[in-house]
Formats: structure tokens, sequence, C-alpha cells
């Protein structure tokens, strides 16, 4: 529990979370209203194609945020400080306090999955006071089961993101290669028009769970439950791999 | 010791050099983009074969990756100048060359000497590839064409990875400035281009763009190569001007 609650006080006390935090709670109301005012006319002529996304879209792209948090929670803890100040690494730190590797990481995927979920929710709120000021009766209706799977969606990107950098102790890979999948244009759905294998890919798999009402390709409970096991897969690999290896190299 | 000033030149070019060809990461970032956008071509080049034989472009499918492929040159612009930065080697780099904005600017001169072979060996495979696995079904292309689009492709990248180091050099530690470009180029950009029209054509990504984009359907683009290549410089000299402004006035 202690551990637990100094993982959380690095969260809150980081530079660079602030960034995570600003993005996850603005983007995604701003995602959603400037789509609602493209989309308004459309939607209240009553030919949109569009009207189940609307206010969704934001909480899809807005999960930039919580990327962000999942991989500096982790590369924060390795950056190398300067020669002057006698060139340590946090890590060190960390597990001279919590010796139990297992605990350490448990405490901060804990850690990373109490913020995130609070993140979410606030994301949600917002976006869903946003869609409905704009679009007022014409706003879609929000769906309590789908908006769970967003705050779910949310939660484990965090986790995914948490893992990789437990791999690659370096924050630059898992940040590119995660923000620019969860761009406007994402490569895996790219990969879903070469093979339908890809759509079991976590990102995919993931917004089912609260994108597609209909049309999705899978059910919003096996989506869920495919993104989870990818998270769980990654969470045992990193888990493995940080208890055998030496600290900092 | 007097050194002449174009011996000087020389030198603190050849550090610089010295400096981006020894960073690891460089390497790294160089192998994992070739490899990266081998594979997207190959993804988009049999979704192109599935589609209807004839119509596609060669030179389209094989640049249809560079949305993706400028991600590694930005990281590696950023990686650049954020690198100084980590362990304190700006106060080694500053005490051999206390000329802040001549070492500056020569060090993106030493990056824009790496990056230039590298993006067009990069750009050229991928549009090999696609010509490779295409030339059978696709629509042909005239050769010069197709060395402008080239020309105009590793330009684009260059610029963007310049502009990219000099937003390095502004905010000093990698993760903001990733943060910030990526979320420029991938979320932001492609989102006003729906919102905003009116006003898209002058941002450096889109202006750019037109460097390389072969002739759009309706047979003229808004912008010729030259006039996005003049918008992209622009932002580019911009923003290396507002990093060399900030690196003189600031602590190290």
């Amino acid at each position: 529990m202690r551990a637990f609650n100094a993982e959380l006080s690095k969260l809150f006390s980081l530079p660079g979370m602030w960034l995570a935090y600003l993005i996850g709670a603005f983007a995604p109301p701003l995602f959603a209203a400037l789509d609602s005012f493209a989309e308004k006319e459309d939607i209240i002529a009553g030919v949109s194609t569009r009207l189940s996304e609307v206010g969704y879209i934001g909480l899809g792209g807005g999960v930039q945020g919580i990327i962000i948090l999942g991989v500096l929670a982790v590369s924060s803890e390795y950056l190398t400080e300067s020669s002057e100040s006698g060139g340590g690494n946090q890590i060190t730190t960390s597990l001279t306090a919590v010796s139990s590797r297992l605990h350490f990481l448990l405490a901060k995927a804990g850690a990373v999955t109490v913020v995130s979920v609070l993140l979410a929710i606030v994301a949600v709120v917002t976006t869903v006071s946003a869609t409905n000021l704009i679009l007022g009766d014409y706003a879609p209706a929000f769906e309590a089961s789908r908006l769970i799977g967003a705050v779910c969606y949310w939660t484990f990107t965090a986790l995914l993101a948490f893992g990789i950098t437990v791999l690659t102790k370096n924050g630059i890979i898992p940040l590119a290669v995660l923000m620019i999948n969860s761009s406007v244009v994402t490569i895996s759905f790219l990969l879903t028009k070469v093979t339908k294998l890809a759509f079991y890919l976590p990102d995919m798999a993931g917004l089912d769970m609260f994108m597609s009402p209909s049309g999705g390709f899978h059910t919003p409970l096996t989506g869920g439950f495919i993104m989870f096991a990818w998270v769980t897969v990654l969470f045992l690999v990193a888990a493995v791999v940080f208890h055998r290896r030496d600290i900092a190299s | 010791m007097m050194v002449s000033s174009s011996r000087k030149i020389t030198l603190i070019l050849g550090a610089e050099l010295d400096k981006l060809v020894t960073l690891p990461l460089i390497w790294r970032a160089f192998a994992a983009t070739f490899i990266v956008n081998l594979v997207l071509t190959a993804a988009f080049t049999s979704a192109g074969l599935q589609g209807t034989a004839g119509t596609q472009s060669i030179l389209g499918t094989g640049l249809a990756s560079m949305g993706y492929l400028q991600a590694g040159f930005i990281i590696l612009g950023i990686l650049a100048t954020c690198s100084e930065y980590t362990g304190g080697q700006i106060r080694t780099t500053l005490t051999t060359v206390p000329w802040r904005g001549f070492q500056l600017s020569t060090k993106h001169l030493a990056l824009a000497v790496v990056t230039i072979p590298m993006a067009f060996i990069i750009v050229a495979s991928g549009v090999l590839y696609s010509f490779i696995m295409m030339r059978d079904t696709a629509a042909g292309f005239e050769l010069d064409t197709m060395i402008k689009t080239l020309l105009g492709a590793t330009g684009y990248i260059t610029l963007t990875t310049l502009l990219s180091a000099a937003i390095g050099a502004v905010l000093r530690r990698t993760t903001p400035a990733l943060v910030a470009l990526l979320g420029y180029y991938f979320i932001v950009s492609p989102l006003s281009r729906d919102y905003l029209p009116s006003i898209k054509n002058y941002f450096p990504d889109t202006a750019g763009s037109y460097m390389y984009m072969p002739l759009s359907s309706e047979g003229i683009n808004v912008l010729t190569p030259m006039q996005g290549t003049g918008i992209l410089l622009l932002w580019t000299l911009l923003f290396i001007t507002v990093a060399i402004v900030f690196y003189r006035e600031r602590d190290a």
C-alpha cells in the first residue's frame, strides 16, 4: 500500500504528467466539439451517417494523453541524470526502497490504472457535456455501456503503453508507435484492409468496445476480452523480463 | 590558437557530423524507419493489387507510406538537438564552440548532410518495391516525373527533419518535443484538414506534401511543387531562427 501511494505521488509530481492530464481531459471534448460543428447541419437535416460516432470519436482520439501517462510512468524511472548530479537513475532508488520487483511493478501498474480510470471519467463527462452543448436536442444518446467501454479502452491502452515501455526502457519508441497508431488513420486500420487478422490487434478490438455499436467486427464484450488478453500477456512478459534483468542496463 | 574562419566552419561541421554519426539511436532510427517503410509499402502494394488492375499509379502506392515515414525522421531531428541536453553535453559543446548561433546553424547543416542520402534511399526503396510488384498491372509513368517526385519527397523529409530539430532545440527535452510534433503531424493536422479547409494549405506539412504529390484527379493541384517547397522552407527557416534566438538568449 505504501508502495502504491509512493507511485501515485510520483505520477502527480512529474512535470510531464501534467501534459498527459491536460491532453487527456481537454482533447476529447475539443475533438467532439469540432466534429459536432462539422456534422451539425447534416445531423439536423437528418442525413448524417455518423450520428452514432459523433461524441465517441473524441474519446477514441483523445487517448493520446493516456498513452503519455503510461509511457512516462515507466520511462521517467530510467532517465539518466546529468553527470554533474551523479549520473543516477531513479529506478535504482525505487528498487532500493521497494525491493520486490513484482511488488514495485504491481504498485506502479495499480497507480497507472487508478489515474487512467479517473482521467477517463473526466474525459467522458467533459465530452458528453460538450457534445450536448453544441448539438442540443440532436446529440446522440450516450449509453452507459458504451461509455464504460470507452473507460476500459483508455485504461487498457495506458497499461499497454506501460507494458511496452517496461520492455524498451526508453520512452521514444512506444510513444511514437502508439501515438501514430491512435491517430486519425491508424496503421492497424490499414492492415485490416490486408488481412482480417488485424481485427484482433489490441486497438482495433478495443475500439469495438464503444465506437461501432452495430457494425463492429467483434461484439463490444469480445473486443474488450481480446484487448484485455493482450494487456495480460504483455504484462506477464514485462514482469518476467523486468524480474530477470539488471536494473539500469 | 588562431584559426581562419573557413577552417573553423570545416572543423565545427566535422565535429557536428561526428556527434550525429556516433549517436547510437540515430542508426537505430534509420534502420527501423527503413524496415517499417518497406513493410508498409508492401501492405499498401498488396492492397493496391487487390483493387482494379491498371488504375493505380506506382508512384502513388510507393509514396503512400510517406505520412508514417516522416515520423522516423521527426524522431531523428528531435534526437539530434535534444541529445545535447542529456547529461550536460551542451556545456562541453559550448566550451569548445562558444559561438552559439553559428554552432546551431552548423548542427542543422550537418543534420541535412546526413538526412538527404538516407531519405532518398528510403523513399526510393519504397517506390522501387512497388515498381517491382506492380509493373505488370499498373498504369505506366514517365521517368522524369518519377525523378521529380523522388527529389520532392526527399526534400520534404529533409525540411521536416530540420524543422523537428529546430523545435527540439527550442523545447530541449525529448518527450515534450516528440509529443508536440507527433501530435501536430498525426492528430491536429489531419483534423484541421476537415475543419479548416481554407488555411490548411499554408501549414508546413500540407504545403510540403505538394512537393511530391502526384497530380490529383482533377488534373491540377492547389499549389505547385515550387510553391509548396517555398512555404515549407519558410516555416523551417522561421523555426530555425526562433531556435537560434532562444539558444543565444538563455542559459545552457
